[in-house]
């Protein structure tokens, strides 16, 4: 097993390369720096430090491939260059919001599988039943609704419009924030991400109950259930003790599979919310078209979606001693 | 249908007649066509001119001389494709003589759109006085503005106006035209890159097999709105249709490829693969004549959910403002003004929201029914 995640650590280097590279040349394609590049101008308003900045940065004066060792080493020491809008470094920028992305993405996958597992385990114990039937279309609907037209008429009818006012309407605080005692600005910022948190659940709960559903119905279609229901045992040992644990083992690597969802999900909730988060970030720099904030938060999420495919494949040799890799 | 005799049935009709029988995706191919059919039409629902207007004793159809080759595309186009498809048995038994006769329609259709002048004519027939006059539907065009700023839904705005009194019904029905192509033509660049890549990859394997795998994890780290942000903000384009198109599809191939790379890899292991390399068939003729045909219920099933996630992935950028151009209408766009009146215009939210949700979620059904089709044991378990 050692041997194997070692194998797949060295792995993750050549993806690395790809995906740093694949920003790299996204950058370097950009019709606007290619104008830079020949000293024309590119319509948008650049300042001449902002240009010195960009040819520095992604060394748009040296060949393409000395260009790209430079970039990355200084991607490496976490240096993406400086924002163009308050020239401070990106990471500096990344890192005081990132805090806030984590604790509401992870929250979100959280109580999707707390929800998602459960009813889909029930459906499929029921399956063919009007409760399976109720389950699977309700999370089926869910799964199609777009998250940010649900969040317009969250907030619309519960936080604030004309109709109930029970929840804020934006921000990660209230105002008067800085002045609560620890306890009350949790209950204050709890407050304040119950609707984002909600909005990015809802559609990966819905897919995960699915994904559990049809585990769990292929897991119950087992021999070794036939056999342990044939030895007498209560219904309730068979489902949880012989079917769900070996169901669950494919539904706990999916949340890797969620990590890019759940980022796309965040940059569209932040801005409604108007939440700071990396979201928040990412669509403000899009808007001011800061470039190296735009590549280092884009690099950086891919990062992390790696690092969660990573954490997948190992989890998946942890719990499921079966499988050998040697 | 009628029923076919059960012994003599190809492939095809097993998949159509096991898909058919799935009351939720054969209610989502209705909703996907009838989609269609309003997406055609929505000039001709939706328009501040007459369709037909009689004046001064002169019969005129001022509806079609306001419109725009993308809409007379739609209106000949879907017609077309239905014609096609009920005339399927005929047109496949002249074989090439069909195909002519299509490619001549689509030709013609073309030529005349070359010479078409759109005439931009603000006034509309809604007030103008006439001995006789047949408005359309709703008697509103998508970009007109209006006095009746936002309006609740009323009889006259059955879905209400926004911030410049444009009738929210009319920017729906066209806007239905955006989300439907765009999300039609992303999934099928999609697919045709997918099912390129995928395919070498489980032809050849070796090395290409490894590239290609690799290729696809470094795409599937971008989150997909991500990537697809960066690519319009970084190109700066005029936010043309084809340039949307184009990025989704772009980023969106990863799916299709992996299916189709396994898809290859099980069958050219298969007896019939080994059987046609043995007599001396050619790669193409493997890969086109058996390979092909059948992994394509899973290359369908891949792309009816890509449609899908195509057509959110456009309306989230329209919600974003990285979308189509400003008057153009799309389900997304009115989302995005819905956020600026948030705290009364419900019905800016909803319509809109209520439209995507429907699409997909009929695209969704057809997915799944076509899926269970394709493959029953997965039904059955």
């Amino acid at each position: 097993m050692t041997n194997y995640i070692i194998r797949r650590i060295l792995l993750l280097f050549p993806t690395l390369f790809g995906i740093t590279l694949l920003t790299f040349f996204l950058i370097r394609l950009a019709p606007g720096n290619a104008a830079l590049l020949k000293g024309a101008e590119s319509g948008r308003a650049m300042t001449a430090e902002q240009r010195d900045q960009i040819i520095k940065l992604y060394g748009l004066d040296k060949p393409p491939l000395t260009a790209y060792f430079d970039w990355v080493g200084k991607v490496a020491h976490g240096d993406f260059g400086d924002s163009f809008v308050d020239s401070r470094p990106v990471s500096e920028k990344i890192g005081e919001r990132i805090g806030l992305t984590m604790s509401i993405a992870g929250s979100a996958l959280v109580l999707s599988y707390l929800i998602g597992i459960p009813l889909g385990v029930i459906a499929a114990i029921k399956r063919g039943q009007t409760v399976d039937r109720v389950i699977s279309f309700v999370v089926f609907v869910l799964y199609s609704i777009p998250s940010f037209a649900a969040a317009l008429l969250l907030i619309l009818f519960v936080a604030g419009g004309d109709y109930l006012n029970l929840l804020p309407m934006y921000g990660a605080n209230s105002i008067n924030a800085s002045e609560m005692g620890p306890l009350p600005w949790l209950g204050d910022r709890m407050l304040h991400l119950v609707l984002p948190v909600l909005c990015l659940t809802y559609a990966s709960l819905s897919y995960i109950s699915r994904y559990t559903r049809v585990s769990m119905l292929e897991a119950l279609s087992q021999d070794f259930i036939r056999t342990a229901r044939a030895k007498g045992l209560p219904e309730r040992l068979v489902i949880l003790r012989h079917a769900l644990r070996n169901a669950l083992i494919p539904v706990i690597t999916v949340f890797a599979l969620e990590l890019p969802v759940l980022i796309s999900g965040a940059v569209i909730l932040e801005e409604i919310f108007s939440l700071p988060g990396m979201g928040q970030l990412m669509f403000q720099s899009l808007e001011a078209r800061d470039q190296p904030v735009i590549m280092g938060v884009t690099t950086l999420a891919a990062i992390v979606t790696l690092l969660g495919y990573l954490t997948a494949d190992i989890l998946y040799v942890i719990v499921d001693p079966r499988i050998s890799y040697e | 249908m009628s029923a076919p005799d059960l012994n003599s049935e190809s492939y095809a009709e097993r998949i159509w007649l096991r898909f058919w029988s799935d009351r939720f995706a054969r209610n989502g191919l209705r909703t996907v066509i009838v989609l269609f059919i309003i997406a055609a039409l929505a000039p001709l629902l939706a328009n501040s001119h007459a369709i037909v207007r009689v004046a001064d004793g002169r019969v005129s159809f001022p509806v079609f001389l306001s419109l725009e080759p993308i809409e007379w595309r739609f209106l000949l186009y879907v017609p077309l494709a239905g014609l096609v498809y009920g005339f399927r048995r005929q047109l496949l038994s002249r074989g090439w003589r069909s195909v002519w006769m299509v490619a001549g329609f689509v030709v013609l259709v073309e030529i005349f759109l070359g010479f078409s002048h759109p005439i931009n004519d603000p006034t509309n027939d809604r007030d103008r006085p006439a001995s006789f006059k047949l408005l359309p539907l709703i008697p509103y065009s998508p970009i007109e503005t209006t006095p009746d700023a936002f309006s609740a839904p009323t009889w006259r705005h059955p879905c209400g106006t926004d911030s410049t009194g444009r009738d929210i019904a009319a920017r729906m029905l066209h806007g239905a035209r955006t989300s439907l192509s765009i999300g039609f033509v992303a999934q099928s660049i999609a697919l045709s890159i997918g099912t390129a890549l995928g395919g070498l990859a489980g032809y050849y394997r070796s090395w290409i097999d490894i590239v290609v795998c690799r290729f696809i994890e470094i795409m599937d780290c971008f989150p997909p709105l991500l990537l697809i942000l960066v690519a319009i903000s970084l190109f700066e384009s005029q936010n043309n249709m084809f340039y949307i198109m184009a990025v989704i599809g772009l980023t969106s191939w990863t799916g299709v490829a992996r299916l189709v790379r396994a898809e290859f890899l099980r069958l050219s292991a298969q007896p019939f693969t080994l059987a046609a390399r043995a007599i001396g068939a050619s790669d193409l003729r493997i890969i086109v004549r058996h390979l092909l045909p059948n992994s394509l219920g899973p290359i369908l099933v891949a792309g009816t959910f890509g449609v899908a996630s195509a057509i959110l992935l456009e309306s989230s950028l329209s919600f974003l403002g990285f979308g189509m151009q400003a008057p153009t209408p799309s389900w997304g766009d009115i989302l995005s003004e819905a956020r600026m009146y948030i705290d009364f215009a419900w019905w800016l939210a909803f319509f809109p929201g209520l439209a995507i949700l429907i699409t997909i979620m009929s695209y969704n059904f057809v997915g799944e029914g076509l899926r269970d089709a394709v493959d029953p044991r997965l039904r059955l378990k």
